[in-house]
Formats: C-alpha cells, sequence, structure tokens
C-alpha cells in the first residue's frame, strides 16, 4: 500500500516533462533501421499493403462485373466484410492499435461497435418509411405508382 | 504487510505510478480525438443510407462515376479505383516514415514524408477533377430539386431502365439526396485531407530543422500519422457507401 504513495511524489514532475519514461510504449523500443527486426517490420508493411490492394481489386471487380450474376444481398454482404478487413488492417497494422496495451484497445473499439445498433436502427427506419410512403393511400406516391 | 519486504511484484495497470495505457497523454488524445470523428463520420454516412433505404430509386454509381481524366466516359469505377489506391499508398509511405521516427532515421522520415505529402496533394487534384466534373453534368448542392425537369436531365446517373419507370418526383428528389450527401461527406473527408496535408509539412519543416532529433523522439510523427491513416481508413468506407453498394 505505502509503496504507491512514495512513487507518486517521484513521478510528479514526470507529467511535466518528457512523457516518455512514463510508458514503455513502441518508442521506447529504439532500434537500427538495418536491424533484423527492422527489416521484419518493414516487410510486414508491405505485405499488408499488398492484402489492401488485392482487396481494392477485388471490390472493384465485384463493384463492375459481378453484381450482374450474383443476388445484391450476397454482393454487398461481401463488400461490407472485405470494408471491415481492410479498416481492421489500416488499424491493426498501420495505426499500430494491436500494439497497445489490452485496455486501451477496448476504449477505442467498444464504443464502435455501439454502432452496429445505430446503422440497423436507422436503416430499419428508412425502409419502413419506403414501404409506409408506398402503401398509405394518403400520400401522394400512392397514387402515382398505382 | 510483510510481503513487500520479498520480490516486487508486477504493478497492476490502475494501481498508479504509471500510465494504465502504456501511451503518452498526446498520443491518447489523438486517439479520443478520432473517436469522436469516426462518430461525426458514421453519422453522415448513416443518414445516407437511411435516405437511400427509404427512397424509391437511387443515381446508379456505375453510371455517375464512369469518367477518366483525358479518356471520357465509358470507364466505370476506374477514376475512384486510382484515388483509393494513390490513398492507401500514403498511408503506406506514412507508416514508413512513422517505422523510420522509430529507428531515430532522419533522411528516412524526410524521404517518406515528402512521399505522403505529394499523394495526399495527388489525391486533392483527383478529388477536384471529379467535382468539377460532376458540376458540369448539373451536380451541385442542390442540385436537380426542380421536379418539372425534363428526364434527360439524369441520362448520367441512371441505368436506362430505372430512368424509364420511375416518376419524375422520385428522380429529382433522389438525385437531390445523393449529391447533397455525395458533395457534404466527399467535402468533408477532403477537408480532412487538407488539413492532414498542412499538418504534414508542419512535420516535414521540424524534421529537417532537427526539432524531434533534438527532442530524442519522434512521437510527433506517429500522432500526426494516426490522423493521416483515419483519413485513408474514413475513405475506405465512402468508397464502399458511395461507389460500390
Amino acid at each position: 500500500m505505502s509503496s504507491h504513495g512514495s512513487h507518486n511524489d517521484n513521478i510528479q514532475h514526470l507529467y511535466e516533462g518528457d512523457q516518455s519514461k512514463l510508458y514503455s510504449g513502441v518508442l521506447a523500443h529504439h532500434h537500427d533501421v538495418k536491424s533484423a527486426e527492422s527489416k521484419a517490420q518493414v516487410a510486414k508493411i508491405w505485405k499488408v499493403t499488398l492484402i489492401l490492394s488485392i482487396i481494392t481489386i477485388a471490390e472493384v471487380i465485384g463493384g463492375l462485373y459481378l453484381y450482374h450474376y450474383v443476388p445484391k444481398w450476397f454482393i454487398n454482404s461481401a463488400f461490407l466484410i472485405l470494408t471491415i478487413l481492410k479498416s481492421a488492417y489500416i488499424v491493426r497494422v498501420f495505426m499500430h492499435l494491436g500494439d497497445e496495451v489490452k485496455w486501451f484497445k477496448f476504449c477505442v473499439l467498444i464504443p464502435l461497435t455501439l454502432f452496429v445498433w445505430f446503422i440497423i436502427a436507422f436503416l430499419y427506419d428508412g425502409g419502413e418509411w419506403k414501404s409506409f410512403n408506398e402503401n398509405n393511400p394518403a400520400r401522394y406516391d400512392y397514387h402515382q405508382t398505382k | 504487510m510483510s510481503h513487500t519486504t520479498t520480490a516486487p511484484a508486477a504493478p497492476k495497470a490502475f494501481g498508479g505510478g504509471r500510465s494504465p495505457f502504456n501511451v503518452s497523454y498526446g498520443k491518447i488524445m489523438m486517439w479520443f480525438f478520432l473517436l469522436s470523428d469516426a462518430f461525426t463520420f458514421s453519422a453522415f454516412l448513416i443518414s445516407y443510407g437511411t435516405t437511400r433505404f427509404f427512397s424509391a430509386v437511387w443515381p446508379d454509381p456505375n453510371h455517375v462515376f464512369n469518367s477518366f481524366p483525358f479518356l471520357g466516359s465509358g470507364y466505370p469505377l476506374m477514376f475512384v479505383s486510382l484515388m483509393t489506391f494513390i490513398l492507401i499508398l500514403s498511408s503506406v509511405t506514412m507508416v514508413l516514415a512513422v517505422h523510420a521516427g522509430h529507428c531515430n532515421d532522419k533522411q528516412g522520415v524526410v524521404k517518406w514524408l515528402l512521399w505522403t505529402i505529394i499523394g495526399g496533394i495527388a489525391f486533392l487534384s483527383c478529388q477536384a477533377w471529379e467535382w468539377t466534373h460532376l458540376n458540369h453534368q448539373g451536380a451541385w448542392w442542390g442540385s436537380f430539386a426542380d421536379i418539372t425537369s425534363p428526364k434527360d436531365v439524369y441520362n448520367h446517373f441512371f441505368t436506362p431502365a430505372v430512368l424509364e419507370s420511375a416518376t419524375p418526383e422520385h428522380l429529382s428528389q433522389s438525385t437531390n439526396n445523393f449529391f447533397n450527401f455525395f458533395f457534404t461527406i466527399t467535402g468533408f473527408h477532403g477537408a480532412h485531407v487538407t488539413s492532414g496535408v498542412i499538418f504534414n509539412i508542419m512535420i516535414l519543416i521540424n524534421t529537417v530543422n532537427g526539432t524531434y532529433e533534438r527532442r530524442g523522439h519522434y512521437e510527433m510523427i506517429e500522432k500526426v500519422g494516426l490522423y493521416w491513416h483515419f483519413v485513408d481508413l474514413v475513405w475506405v468506407f465512402v468508397f464502399t457507401c458511395f461507389y460500390l453498394l
């Protein structure tokens, strides 16, 4: 218990100065550009670049040709899955979220998952309005389409 | 409290004395700013989706976006694929700049930041061309609001079958909504790219002047890098919502 108290006095000045001593994040691991570790990292970056490019090309092929032949719901689900895959690679590797501690990942990712409900609720609402417009005799569109 | 005298246990994440997230204050704040910015962009895209879901007809992206500079029309999705590729590559050069920063490699940071800035400017130029092109076809904020317009004004935006069967009211309403959302969302994204390019130029000047070398670390490159990757991330979603779905 008391060990925390003595720590606090020692680190107080660090909050106003060089913060890099408070954490041991990526910055603390300086390494040489020509080291094997550095080369492996660069190789990983280029590998992810290749994956992102392949996904984009697949999406464009889907958007250009495939949508004539496969059901709309199927191609749209494929687009959404590929989009989420692409964004996961960008966040995990390019933004280094994969290298952060568990607590920090949760702080960023949990609020975003709440959006799933937001999206479903609003799209459903839009769809309801469309069916209301099409099926309600009081609406102008009803007489147009009949 | 006899155990305090034995070998010290690993400190608890929230026990005090260290950052529980193991991240500096500046980086945490950049992440939380980006989280709030993601909410803004998501709200835009969700309202676009809601409007699209309640519309009887909707412009077809393969018709709206089928032109390429100097080649004319008939190249659906090609130009926007090029834009997407430019932005992904500039994200790659940014992550290489961050990596060079980890290695305290000043020359590497300068080189990769320059490439990132070139990529950002190339993307903005492409967007300027696309906006100009669509504007020449009559599209802008609030355009196509007149329901008495003949159907030919929508020729560029719909498949012939949809154009044939849709009512003038539906064509006018959906085209008007589509372009309001298109210019607002790609404009808001373009404003982010513009400020990202400005931040990149600022940190490039600081790197050349040796500011980060004297500071002992290149964390500022990481923070601006996070912002730049986020801009790329948003484009991934804009690309899907406007050009693919």
